[in-house]
């Protein structure tokens, strides 16, 4: 057991190695110096104590979508729709935010709660089609991103559009989520994607519920015949990680973006999947893994402006992490290696 | 008749098992062989090494009198051996056409040569009377159809010898008339066909030459004309019957568990239970004897509150269940060692310790505040005791149960079932793949569930099991009971009897 803990460690840590070795020589055939060009990137995200504020606040969304992947995939439920929970957590809270007619915190707890809610159905859509009609997630929830990122242009186009350029107007002041240092960016957001991830992994962890969840994701037919309800475990789990994602909309519109644009969200949803799957499906390495993506992010801008080596390096450094991840833990289901690693263990305790 | 494959002294080993063990096997030019014995008797694997998947630990396989080495499936169908799998292998969303040419070496070039190709296969589909639309997607046809679609692509690449790995399984009783009389036109026309089975009846219909194995070994080939299914069963069963090494029930309590008229699935004769009644009394063993694969899956499942009846009536504990889950039927001391481990017992993924207590997390024991905080250390301490208790041998109660052996992930089950005071325990093959030590301490086990009151159901392709361990015993064949003895003294002819269906 002490074996497979700690290559849930080293499978990480040795993917993002060998993913840098490998951006490395790339930017080398580029042309461009890579330590140089790696010490860019290291100060644009750390350079600053405003530059690591600005890693902090990329992380937020980038925890939330982790989380909300991390909390599905536990139950065996192949949630990829973490982007348009984000999309409709959003555009709740902004709603809120903007058609409630009054302003102030007790507006914000709400703008948030909406967002949690609408996330949360949107996620249970999917999840009544697998359970009722046997529909694959995979593809339903793929589905759904598509239609959430429609209807979010219509929202900023049209239904909460301000003045001439298609955008919504921005969240009132005294609705916004608040900054914890007055001079930095961080706004109170992230300690509640804290708190979720911390509340996430003792429910799984801790609880009695939890525990028939994991079940219910490691061996379905066990779990049924052990009398676990197997599809309300389902439902809970498209329905509570669609909530997480709606979560983190909520808490990026109302304290990092103010206002709904052409491409917001970027690629969250998708970048949470990403995470999850490095950070083996724990919710706390899963935190670890997104505040990691984040510096690439952030420095990778700096990294540019500084060496001129474009900032899809980095996604490809990104791209090669996930990889290396995913294929060594496949990897290590395999029967030769694993009779090479109790040959390599057993040696080590016999000496 | 010629003789066209022989295999000699054919063993196979995994490990220290023997999964085939010195087999001699021979199919003549022209007949109809067929490999008969239960689940586990070795037939896939011998069938294995002839295509070419595995590689025989020892021993021979000659074709036309020519030694030949299968070292692969391409090497097997260029020696003109074929195989049509219980699961059909076919590429769902192509047709017909192209799942016979996919892969044949005329098809390597860039084009097919479409018109050609048809002509040919709609020629042998026409000797054969293998009636399959080319044009049609796997999809589109039924179970029937792509059964003579994958013989059809087997004879196309030119098989001389056709292994059909339980081939009725699937097939509605007109598709097996079918599925016969292309037997017939194939044997005329001098193709061999190895047949794998384990219904007796079908085998005395269709075979020419019967070769029956048992626990890896052959026991004997016999000429279908000069047998019956008495003999069958009781060769595939075997009669190596061992000393009675417990004392057996006379007078059981009242019953915890009865069965009036139950249905379930009532067409399938393989797979479907018909008009069963039965009464399973506290303190009592009561044994299901029959060949695998008629009904008792179903009946465990049943008794376990997995499947719903479609008619006909339960009562568990004189009452009738209001919900028919395994949690409702778990509540009220039900307790379930499944038929597969694996799949239905045990979160291999999980450690031992967390299977242990799998059922009971919401219990005030293992957790409190409502199941939001659980005791991991009186987990932990009640995993220890049991390991202790049911002998389970492992590095520590924190490792993956997948990585135990089956005798020990066996008694993870055995230990979380029986701690679980039942009333009523399901056991079906209770003891499969087990060593002796391991198998005596799950019978053991069993014997002291009885004796201190429950009502146990055991359901074992194991006759000697049966035997051993039951108060009572009940045959079942195609679904229904055929008769029931007392466990005392079993009258052991009219049980094999009864399990060939007479």
């Amino acid at each position: 057991m002490h074996k497979d803990k700690s290559m849930n460690l080293v499978i990480p840590l040795l993917s993002i190695v060998l993913a840098f070795i490998i951006g490395m020589l790339i930017i080398l055939s580029l042309g461009a110096n890579p330590f140089k060009a790696m010490g860019f990137l290291f100060r644009g995200a750390f350079g600053t104590a405003t530059n690591v504020s600005n890693t902090v606040v990329r992380s937020m969304p980038l925890i939330f979508c982790g989380l909300c992947t991390c909390f599905a995939y536990r139950c065996g439920v192949f949630n990829l729709g973490g982007q348009g929970q984000f999309l409709c957590g959003a555009m709740a809270a902004i709603a809120v935010s903007l058609r409630i007619g009054a302003q102030g915190p007790w507006v914000t707890v709400v703008a948030v709660a909406a967002g949690l809610a609408a996330g949360g159905l949107w996620g249970m859509i999917p999840g009544l089609l697998r359970i009722w009609r046997g529909l694959n997630e995979m593809i339903t929830t793929i589905m759904m991103n598509y239609v959430a990122t429609l209807f979010m242009g219509f929202v900023y186009t049209k239904a909460l559009r301000e003045g001439s350029v298609p955008q919504t107007a921005p969240v009132p002041d005294a609705t916004q989520i608040g900054r914890i240092f007055p001079n930095y960016r961080i706004t109170w957001g992230i300690v509640i994607g804290i708190l979720v991830g911390f509340a996430a992994w003792y429910f799984l962890f801790r609880t009695s519920k939890g525990f028939q969840l994991r079940a219910v994701g490691f061996n379905p037919t066990a779990s049924q015949f052990n009398g676990f309800p197997v599809n309300r475990y389902r439902l809970m789990a498209f329905v509570v990680s669609g909530a997480i994602a709606g979560m983190g909309g909520a808490c990026d519109i109302l304290g990092t973006q103010f206002r709904l644009i052409n491409g917001y969200g970027g690629s969250y949803g998708f970048d949470g999947v990403a995470i999850a799957l490095i950070a083996q499906l724990d919710p706390i390495a899963t935190m670890i893994v997104a505040y990691f993506f984040a510096v690439l992010r952030v420095g990778s801008l700096t990294m540019q402006v500084g060496s001129g080596v474009p900032t899809s390096v980095i996604d490809i450094i990104q791209a090669l992490v996930i990889i290396f991840a995913v294929a060594g833990s496949a990897m290590m289901h395999l029967p030769e290696i694993k009779t090479f690693f109790t040959k390599l263990f057993g040696k080590r305790e016999a000496a | 008749m010629e003789e066209l494959l022989r295999m000699e002294g054919v063993s196979k080993q995994f490990g220290e098992f023997y999964a085939n063990r010195g087999v001699d096997f021979e199919v003549r030019a022209g007949e109809v062989h067929t490999l008969l014995g239960e689940n586990g008797a070795g037939k896939s694997t011998l069938m294995n090494v002839l295509i070419g998947l595995y590689q025989p630990s020892a021993g021979n396989i000659f074709l036309h009198g020519k030694k030949v080495r299968v070292d692969s499936p391409a090497q097997a169908v260029k020696l003109g051996i074929g195989m049509v799998h219980q699961h059909f292998m076919l590429v769902e969303a192509f047709t017909v056409f192209e799942n016979i040419i996919l892969g044949d070496r005329r098809t390597k070039g860039a084009f097919v040569d479409e018109k050609a190709r048809k002509k040919e296969i709609l020629e042998l589909s026409w000797r054969y009377g293998l009636n399959v639309e080319l044009d049609a997607r796997i999809t589109e046809i039924s179970v029937g159809e792509q059964q003579r679609a994958e013989i059809l692509k087997a004879l196309y690449r030119g098989a001389e010898l056709l292994i059909l790995d339980e081939p009725t399984a699937a097939l509605t009783d007109t598709e097996v008339e079918g599925l016969y009389s292309i037997i017939d036109k194939l044997r005329a026309e001098g193709k061999s066909i190895i047949f794998i089975s384990h219904k007796m009846r079908e085998v005395l219909h269709v075979s020419d030459r019967i070769t029956i194995l048992r626990a890896g070994e052959k026991v004997c080939t016999l000429d279908a004309d000069k047998t019956n299914s008495q003999e069958l069963a009781n060769l595939m069963i075997g009669r190596e019957l061992s000393e009675p090494l417990y004392t057996k029930v006379e007078n059981p309590g009242e019953p915890v568990m009865e069965l009036c008229g139950v249905s379930y699935n009532k067409s399938f004769k393989h797979g479907g239970l018909n008009n069963v009644s039965l009464k399973i009394n506290r303190g009592e063993i009561l044994g299901i004897a029959g060949v695998d694969g008629n009904g008792q899956s179903q009946l465990a499942q049943l008794v376990a509150g997995v499947l719903k009846p479609d008619s006909g009536e339960l009562r568990l504990k004189g009452a009738k269940p209001a919900v028919f889950s395994p949690h409702a039927f778990i509540a009220e001391h039900v307790s379930h060692i499944p038929e597969d481990r694996n799949l239905m017992g045990l979160i291999g993924e999980m450690s031992v310790g967390d299977n242990l207590v799998l059922k009971q997390t919401d219990s005030p024991r293992f957790s409190s505040a409502g199941g939001w905080y659980l005791k991991l250390g009186e987990m932990r301490r009640y995993s220890m005791e049991l390991k202790e208790k049911y002998d389970i041998r492992c590095r520590s109660v924190a490792q993956e149960t997948r990585n135990l052996s089956g005798g020990n992930q066996q008694k993870v089950i055995l230990a979380r079932e029986l701690e679980a005071e039942p009333e009523l325990l399901i056991a079906v093959h209770p003891t499969r793949g087990l060593d002796i030590g391991a198998t005596r301490f799950v019978r053991d086990a069993m014997i002291a569930a009885r004796d201190s009151g429950c009502g146990v159901l055991l359901i074992s392709a194991d006759f000697d099991e049966v035997l051993q361990l039951s108060d009572r015993i009940l045959v079942m064949f195609e679904g229904q009971i055929m008769g029931e003895y007392s466990g005392a003294k079993p009258p052991i002819s009219e049980i094999s009897l009864a399990m060939a269906g007479k």
